[in-house]
Formats: C-alpha cells, structure tokens, sequence
C-alpha cells in the first residue's frame, strides 16, 4: 500500500437515495480504511444514518456502488451485508426482546452441534466472554426484555463487534451510556481498530470524536462535505462545516410584540429524572423545542394531547388550569379547547393517504358533530383553504397521496387551520417538503401567529427554528436547559448549549 | 389501464359474466318472476352483508352472524313465547342482535381481540346454546303472517327483494351523508391518523359491530320469513358468504371503492352463481370451494394492490 | 427446577408464557376428576381420554408454530377432514399415508406464499383454504364412510406391553415438535420472528439475516403437516373418513394453545404449554361427558372458553 494510492476496504461511491419525493442523500462518498476509526458528522437529517443502513443492507441505494478490497459488493438485504463482513449497531433498538442475550447475540448464524441443534453452551460462553470484554456482568441467559436501556445498547455493541466482520458500524452507540460507559466502550473501540477493522463512529459528542477517530467525513443536507484527517480540524470548524449556511429570506420577519399567555407549563417534568422546567408561550408567538433529536421534544409535545403522561407538572391553557389530557379523549378533549396537533410523521398518523385532498382537510370538523347527524358540504371551506395554502392538486377529489410532500404537508396543516385553532403544536412543519414549500408553511404559520395564534413547534433542522420562530428552548436529557430569543441564535449556540451539558445519567 | 380496471370491484363482472352464461346455457330463465324467485332467496345474505361491509370497512369482520340468525329463528319457530306478537318478536330480535354486536365490539376495540376469534366464538356459543336449547331438531312452525309477508310481489318484484333494496339505499345514505360514514371512511383508511384527527376511534368501531348485530337481527328475521319450517342449521353458512360477497364487491379491510352498491352485486352474483352451478350440476362441495376460491382471489387482488401502492 | 417452575408463572422471565398456570389446572382436573368420581381413574377411561387428547395434542402443536410467528391456521380442521377422506380411498396404506402428508404439505405451502409473498391476512387466507379444502374432502367423501387400512387402525387402537400406542403417538408428536422449536436454528428463528412482530419491529429478525418469509412458510407448513399426522391417528380410531370429523378443530386447537399460555400476537409460548392446554381441553370433555352435559352445551362452553382466554390477552393492534 501507498500513500499515493491508499488502496481503500470499503468506498461507497456517488450514493443516491429518496424516499418518495424527498431526496435524502445527493452523490455521496465514503471511504474507509482498514484499521482505523471513521467519524460520520453532520447535522440531524444529514442522511448519516440512511447512509449507514445502505451500507447495513437495510436500504437499496437509488445510483452508486459500494467496493470492498476493490470488488463490488451487491447488498440487497442485511444478510449479503453480514456475509461480507459488514456488522451495524443500529441508532434504535433491534434486539428481540423474547430472545435471551445469547440468543440475540448468535441469531441468524447459531453454532451448531453434532445433532443439529442451536449450541447453547458455546452461545452462552462466547457471550459470556464478549460481555466480559465489555465490563459486563450479565448473565447471558437473561431475555432482553428485562434489561435495561444502556445494558441493550451494550449487548447491541456487544452484537456488532463479531470476531469475522471487518467492518463495524456504531451509529450513536453512547446516547444511553454516561461517561465510565463511554470509557469502556472506547477502550473496545482501540483493540478492534488495532485488530485492523474499520469502524464508522457516528456521535454528537465532540469530545468523543477527537478522543476516538483518526478521520472525518461531514455531510449536509445529504450531500457530501468533504473527508478531513482530525489532527487538520478543530471543533470550530468541524461545526462550520456542518452548518454554514445561510439565513435566506426564506422565513417571514419575526412578531414585533406578543399578546396574552396562551400555554403554560409549570415546574413540568417528562420523565421521574429529568430537572422540572418552566415554559410560556404566548399569541403571536412561535416557540421552537431546539436540541438534538430525540431528547425529550416529543415528550413534552405529545403530554399535550395526552399521548405521552409526565410524570409531574401543571398545565394552564389560556389562563385556565387543566389536568393533563388522558390517552383515550386527549385529541378530541384539547380539539374543543382550541388546540391542533400536528404530528411529525406525515403518513402514519398524519394523512390518511387514500383518502381524498376534501376529506382530509375537513375530517377535524366532521369530528366536532355527533356521529349520526348530516355531515356538512363544507365544500366552500375546502376550495378556501386550498386557495389560501396554495394546494396544488388537480381537484379536491383526488387521493392526497398523490401529491407532492409539500402538498401533502400543506394539506395537513389546513385540517387544523380550518378548525379555528387558536394553539398549534407541531412536530415536524417541513419534513420531507421541497424548499419553495417550505416557504409557504414558514409564510403560513407567521400569518396564523400574527392574527393571534400561538405555535409550539420542533424539528430536526435547527437552522428552520431559528429562522421560523421568535424564542427557542433548547431541549436535552427531557429538560429544558436553556432559552434564547431565535434572533440571537445560531445552530453552534444551540448545539454548544446541548453538548455541554451533556452528561446525561443513564 | 389495468389499474383503472382493477378499481371497478370484481363483482360486476362476475354479475356480468354469470349472466351470460346462464343466457346461453338456459335462456328461459332470463325472465323477471323467474329471477325474482331466485333473488329473493339471497336477501337474507344481502341484508348481513350491510352489517359486513361496515365492520370490514372499520378492519374487523364479523363471523357472528350464523349464530344470531339462529337463536332469533328459534326463538320464533319454537313458540317458547306463545303468546308474542310480531313486534316483540322485532324487539326482541334487535335485542339479542344489538347485545352481541356490543359484545363483539367492545372484545375488539376495548379489548383488542382478534376479530375473527371474537365473533367465532360467540357464533360457537350461540349455536351450542340453540342446539342444546332444541336437542338437535327442528324447534317449529314459522308464523304464517311472517312467510305471506315474506311472499308478497309488488308486480314482478318481491316484497323483500324491495326491502333489500330499501335497506342498501339507507345504507348508502349512512355512509355517504353522515358524520359517521366519515369517520368509518377515516378509521379505515388509517386508525392513527383518524386518531389525530379527532375522530373517537374505538367508538366509531365499537358502533360499526351494534350496527352489524342489528343488521343481523334484521336478516334474522327475513331469513325466518322465508322458511316454513324452522330449523337448527339455518344462516350458519351466511356469515362467511357474506365476507365473500362483500370482498367481491370491493369492500375489503379498510377499503371501501366498492360503496355499498358494489357487495349489493357481490351478493346478485352469489344468487347467480348457486343458480348456474345448479344448472350445470354442482352441489354444494363446489359452492364451498367457489366460496373459498372467491375470498382467496379477492383478497390477493387486493393485498397485492395494497402493496404497491 | 424451582426457578424453571417460577418462570412459568411469569411473562418476565422467560418467552415460555404462562405455562406453569395451566400446569396447576391440569392437577387440579386430575384430582377432581379422580375423587370426584369413579370411573375416571379406571384403566380404561384412561386409555380413552389418552386417545380423546392425541387429535386436539398434535394439532395444536402444529397451531403452536404458526402462532409463535404471530399467524393463525383456520384451515386444519378442513385439512384433518381431508386427511381422513384420502385414507378411506380405495388404495394400498403405504401409498395414502404418503399421500396424506405430501398434499397437506402442499396446503401449508400454498397458505404460507398467499400470506407471505402475496400480503393475505393470515386469517383470511386460511379461511378460504378452510372451504376449498372442504368442499374438496366432501367431493372425496361426502358422508362419513369408506375403508381405512388395518395396520393404521392396528397402529392407533392397539398396545404394546400392556401401553396403549396412542401414548406413543403423543410422544412421537410432541418429541418431534421439541427438536424442531428448541433442538433447531428454525425453531430459534420462530421465535424470533414472533417476537419482532409482537414488538412492533417486523423488520428487527430481517435486520439478523434471518429469512423471514421462508421461514415463516415453513412455520405454515409444518402446522399443516402436523393437522394431517392428527387426521390420519383420527382415521384409525373412527375407523373412516368423515368430512365433517375436522370441525371446529382449529378453534380447539387456537384454544388449547392459548390456555397453555402462549401469546396469539407471537413470539412468546411454549410446548409444554400447550401439551397442558391440549390436556385440559381434553379433561373439561371428560368431565362433562361424566357428568351427563350435553355436547350442544361443551360446544357453547368451548367457546365461551375461548373467549375469555384471548380477552385475557391484550394486543396493540385492532381489528382482525
């Protein structure tokens, strides 16, 4: 091997891939050396993680090839991936939660013995060895069911790191860790990059990042940055990097002046751990959950329709104290209270995609009736919202699955501005949307603030929150810990205010 | 192209096709009294298929028909209640049919029970007890009044052909005008959304299965009409007719492009069908493998068209 | 020992389920039915409850795999009719036997790739297969009838050594179906499978390399495989074929799996379990035979059995 021509284990070339009509990564490259530690940065919905599951076997790639040792690889399911050596610790959990650990550990490539059956005293004792290697003192005939968050996240790394793969992914293995987790982990990392494998390390911790890996390879908006060694970066311009980009005039001017206290919550309190918070939200205001993903944003979203139950707390909603809503009626209870939730995942719990672009924009005011009384025309309703949101769709008669994302969203959003709401809590009000929709919701949302609604919202960009909203909340381990008026904030504040008070008990 | 073809539910050509067949191989019989005849026997079958069509588009089924349909005739023909005039007789049928389709509704939406499980175990129940309730024999007469009713023509078409017709239409209406046909439309197409939306989910199918028990109940009652002599077996094979007519016809778990009108000819085709095999000489083993082969290709049809979608 | 039997009262500890539940019932049965009356510990109503128990034991077993998977079989009630109607075919047994199995094979086959490769509902997949296949076995034998070979009748109703060869039916059955769940990476992967789909992840097992959809038309197979080895022990004790002998089989079967602790929506159960829920089914006919019940009212409690067991389990999903 030369310096001149680093003969590569692994290189994904040009990758391409959308879902439906969202692209999700644009051309990307990646190349990983044998023996060494790889960073995968960028921000949340870069596309590290699709990447990492084309890489896995979980998705086909749209365009591009993946070499190993110079040979194409074709990898249509987990399986051809395991096979070449290519062994994922998955964001999310994967581990079956009937199966004991020894079983998760060897399923799928059980030893076996003389009579055919699965080895369970090797299973059990390779386990056991493995967990050892990670400090772990568990006894590998325990169901998985009964552990706890950051005992699975071990047994998944302990699951990843197979004795016959050369290649280990690790996509954000220390989110359920603290930091003598973090440690031992690390001590793992060394001893199989000394064994030579390559591993990819996907981690907002920067400290974890300098400590660990040996290169870099930053992506944006699902297109490839650049590829840096970490001696030539430091954490200033890994995050610039990342970021950097302009706030455009993509979002509307920001509220000059705020209105009554419409949504208040006192000393709230998501989980039995987590510092109880204070937060106020007023008419004309769009207050934005800021932080990395899945720190507890939704959690304080969902307990205001009941979807999720705090664990302590008071909720006041236009001055008048409410208990929090329960599972059964929450949707329907906070409806008549004037509050739309719009959930994040569009065409799950968001659309009924079958379902003509009419009935959905006007289901939440059919569900304001009795159910065996006239269901209204409303057909003046339906051409008005489709005229003030700018819906593009042949006729409302259509399937509003066949409308583009940003239709689709667009639609989504009117079932809740027809109603009259005076609160909208919104999850996701751009996922998946082209960027000259984006504009228009941005538009929509600062028009329905400044004729006195008021707009809790969160997303996964952060540069959209600080241009849409006048305040945030930075939102880490179910608390809030910090607050900043969207004008002074930059998505490098953001992420300092998260990171750095990051040591989250497991 | 295909796609568009697809759309329009299989039942209107099978209708179509068994029609011509029976043209050609038996012309005579293509004539208004003789059809009527023969449609009039299927009205009980259409009438449960309404309450079908509902729980189906809510993605439950309702198996327990069989079993409604056969207290409520024994509870007739038996003349355990001497002295009941015909509209006890309707009470207590809608009774007994809006008991069970509440059962079966809250075992599914409250308790999250299999629906298949749910409603054949409650016909299980229900047949057991009538069989125990009758030793096994025929319990009695039908009430006169009930088969002159059930005899009457209006012209060439018979008076429950007309009632069939008439209970579809309020069907349609449901479906079509009322708050309610929105959110059964919602809830099928997608729960959680429908959830989102406001729309009370377990309510809207909690409802749909009264409204099958009823609907039941009301067949029961045709059905009963439509016998002399009542009996230990009778309707015990229209509950999964029914789930056939009803797929034919393009209504099928959480997808209704069928309406209404289209398991109204599912079950047209259904009376065809047992005339045409009749004809050609079919019996019964052969009707219970074109039920089964009916169902099977409906619901590929439909799964592989869901999938793509 | 002491750990294995608390484990079966717990859903925690292991993916057994409840077994150690119908554990204490079937004592408690074989105590009340043994002081309660006379002729139940006789030798020979012993004999016959162990000859009642084996259609329900092995066909269950078969229901056992496809619910470990989160599926359901309608169709092995028809499939256990059918069985016994090829056997009464005028032919040498060493031909219909085979036969049996090589077309009930074909029948699990057939369910598995309509629910696996063409996205049926399990439910209605095999309801639909419930009716083909009888309306096939009544074209075969329309009323109970016909011939079955004598070495199948000599095989079901004699005794070797004083031990009546059903037992030896039932072990051959439930050894068969222990190899397979706990002796092989099959039986392992069921599990798996079941359990993904239980939580939620349909895709976690895929994510292992596991062959999901092969393995679950296997799942179907076997299921179907052990509804004819139950049809053909049942052609030898009727001593015919009966196109209605299968009825309402499966629903016992789905029963006697769910009393034995086994979870409908998959992943957790076991065969013990339901060995034990086949066991209790069988004592309850027993009993109530004893006691004069009438069939019509057994039928009625069955169901009623049914009823309350699977709204004891409680499921995310609704609907089918």
């Amino acid at each position: 091997m030369t310096d001149a021509e680093p003969i590569w284990l692994i290189e994904m070339q040009s990758i391409s891939k959308a879902f439906g009509a969202s692209r999700v990564l644009k051309d990307v490259t990646l190349r990983l050396r044998a023996g060494s530690v790889h960073a995968l940065m960028g921000e949340n919905g870069a596309g590290k993680s699709t990447l990492m599951k084309i890489l896995a076997g979980v998705h086909r790639s749209d365009a591009g090839r993946i070499l190993k040792n110079g040979e194409p690889l074709h990898l249509p399911s987990p399986r051809e991936a395991l096979a070449a050596g290519i062994s994922t610790v998955f964001q999310e959990m994967s581990l079956l939660p009937n199966l004991t650990i020894a079983e998760n550990m060897f399923l799928g490539r059980e030893p076996l013995t003389g009579s055919g059956s699965p080895d369970r005293r090797k299973m059990r004792a390779e386990t056991a060895k493995a967990l050892a290697e990670l400090d772990l003192r568990l006894d590998p005939d325990q169901l998985v069911s009964t552990l706890t968050i950051a005992e699975r996240q071990f047994v998944e790394i302990a699951h990843g790191i197979k004795a016959d793969a050369s290649v280990l992914i690790l996509d954000e293995p220390t989110a359920a860790l603290n930091a003598a987790d973090v440690e031992v982990l690390n001590r793992s990392i060394r001893r199989l990059k000394a064994e030579g494998k390559a591993i990819v390390y996907i981690s907002h911790r920067m400290d974890e990042i300098f400590d660990m890996c040996d290169e870099v390879t930053v992506l944006k908006d699902g297109q490839y940055v650049g590829t840096k060694t970490i001696r030539d970066v430091t954490q200033h311009s890994l995050i610039a990097m990342m970021v950097g980009r302009e706030l455009s005039d993509l979002y509307p001017v920001r509220a000059a002046s705020f209105g009554q206290p419409v949504l208040e919550l006192t000393a709230f309190r998501a989980s039995g751990k987590a510092r109880p918070f204070d937060l106020m939200l007023r008419q004309g205001e769009i207050l934005g959950l800021a932080g990395l993903e899945g720190q507890g944003q939704q959690k304080i979203m969902r307990s205001l329709m009941g979807r999720f139950v705090p664990a302590g707390g008071s909720l006041r909603l236009h001055g008048q104290a409410l208990k929090f809503p329960r599972p059964v009626n929450g949707i329907r209870a906070m409806a008549q209270l004037g509050v739309g939730f719009v959930p994040e995942d569009r065409k799950e719990e968001g659309l009924m995609l079958g379902l003509s672009v009419a009935s959905n924009l006007v289901i939440a005011l059919h569900s304001e009736r009795p159910a065996f009384t006239r269901a209204r025309g409303l057909g003046s309703v339906v051409k008005q919202m489709m005229d003030s949101l700018h819906v593009k769709a042949a006729s409302p008669a259509i399937p509003v699955g066949s409308l583009s994302g940003g239709n689709q969203q667009k639609v989504l959003l009117g079932r809740y501005l027809a109603r009259n709401v005076k609160l909208l809590v919104i999850e996701e009000p751009t996922r998946g949307v082209d960027i000259g929709a984006k504009s228009e919701i941005y538009r929509l949302l600062r028009d329905f603030a400044n004729v006195g609604g008021a707009v809790l919202v969160t997303s996964r960009e952060t540069i959209e929150l600080i241009g849409l909203c006048d305040r945030l909340a930075v939102v880490h381990g179910d608390t809030v810990v910090a607050a900043m008026p969207a004008a002074d904030a930059t998505e490098h504040s953001i992420l300092a205010a998260a990171l750095t008070t990051s040591e989250v008990a497991a | 192209m295909l796609r568009r073809l697809v759309s329009v539910p299989p039942a209107y050509y099978v209708f179509g096709l068994l029609l011509l067949t029976l043209w050609l191989a038996r012309p005579n019989m293509l004539n208004p009294n003789v059809l009527g005849i023969f449609i009039r026997q299927v009205v009980p079958l259409g009438i449960l298929v309404l309450g079908q069509l509902l729980v189906m588009r809510v993605r439950s089924i309702d198996l327990s028909g069989g079993g409604v349909i056969l207290l409520i005739n024994y509870i007739i023909t038996s003349r355990t209640f001497p002295e009941a005039s015909g509209l006890t007789f309707i009470l207590m049928a809608l009774a007994i049919g809006g008991g069970v389709g509440l059962l079966n509704g809250f075992m599914v939406a409250k308790r999250r029970v299999s629906a298949v499980i749910v409603t054949l175990a409650v016909s299980i129940i229900l047949v057991g007890f009538v069989q125990f309730l009758s030793s096994g024999k025929p319990p009695g007469d039908v009430p006169k009044y009930m088969n002159e009713i059930f005899n009457i023509s209006l012209g060439f078409v018979p008076l429950p052909v007309l009632f069939w017709v008439v209970c579809t239409g309020i069907m349609w209406l449901v479906m079509q005008q009322s708050v309610y046909g929105r959110y059964v439309e919602a809830v099928g197409e997608n729960a959680e959304a429908a959830a989102f939306c406001g729309v009370p989910v377990e309510r809207t199918v909690v409802m749909a299965h009264v409204l099958a028990g009823l609907i039941a109940a009301v067949a029961a009652l045709v059905q009963t009409g439509s016998i002399a002599v009542g009996s230990v077996r009778v309707g015990l094979d229209l509950p999964i007719l029914a789930v056939a007519a009803t797929i034919l016809g393009g209504v099928v778990f959480g997808r209704g492009e069928g309406g209404v009108w289209g398991p109204f000819f599912g079950v047209l085709s259904f009376a065809l069908l047992f005339v045409v095999m009749t004809v050609f000489g079919i019996g019964d083993p052969g009707k219970l493998i074109a039920q089964g082969l009916i169902i099977l290709m409906a619901a590929i049809l439909y799964g592989s068209r869901s999938k793509r979608g | 020992m002491i750990a294995f039997i608390r484990s079966g009262f717990s859903t925690r500890r292991s993916r057994h389920g409840l077994w150690a539940v119908p554990l204490v019932i079937v004592i408690a049965l074989l105590a009340a039915l043994t002081f309660g009356t006379d002729q139940f510990a006789s030798g020979e109503n012993l004999a016959n409850v162990v000859s009642q128990a084996m259609p329900l034991l092995i066909a269950a077993i078969g229901q056992l795999f496809v619910i470990l998977v989160g599926g359901l079989d309608l169709s092995i009630g028809s499939v256990i009719s059918f069985s016994t109607a090829i056997l009464s075919l005028d032919g040498p047994a060493v031909v219909l036997i085979p036969a049996v199995f090589v077309l009930a094979g074909l029948v699990g086959l057939i369910n598995g790739l309509v629910i696996t490769r063409l996205n049926v509902h399990p439910i209605i997949a095999t309801l639909a297969m419930q009716y083909i296949l009888l309306g096939i076995t009544r074209i075969l034998r329309p009323v109970s009838g016909g011939e079955i070979s004598g070495i199948l009748i000599a095989a079901v109703q004699g005794s070797v050594l004083g031990l009546p060869l059903p037992f030896l039916w039932g072990l051959l059955a439930i050894g068969l179906a222990a190899k397979i769940l706990y002796g092989s990476r099959f039986g392992l992967h069921l599990f798996g499978i079941g359990g993904g789909v239980a939580a939620g992840m349909d895709d976690a097992a895929r994510n292992y390399g596991i062959r999901v959809e092969r393995n679950i038309v296997l799942a179907y197979v076997a299921c179907a495989l052990f509804a004819a080895l139950a049809g053909v022990f049942l052609a030898g004790r009727i001593v015919s074929g009966d196109p209605n002998v299968g009825l309402l089989f499966e629903l016992d079967a789905v029963t006697a799996v769910a009393i034995g602790g086994t979870q409908l929506s998959g992943g957790v159960g076991s065969l013990h379990g339901t060995v034990l829920g086949a066991i209790i089914m069988v004592l309850l006919a027993n009993g109530m035979n004893m006691a004069n019940i009438s069939p019509f009212v057994q039928t009625a409690i069955k169901g009623g059995l049914l009823l309350a067991i699977v709204g004891l389990q409680s499921r995310k999903k609704m609907g089918l």
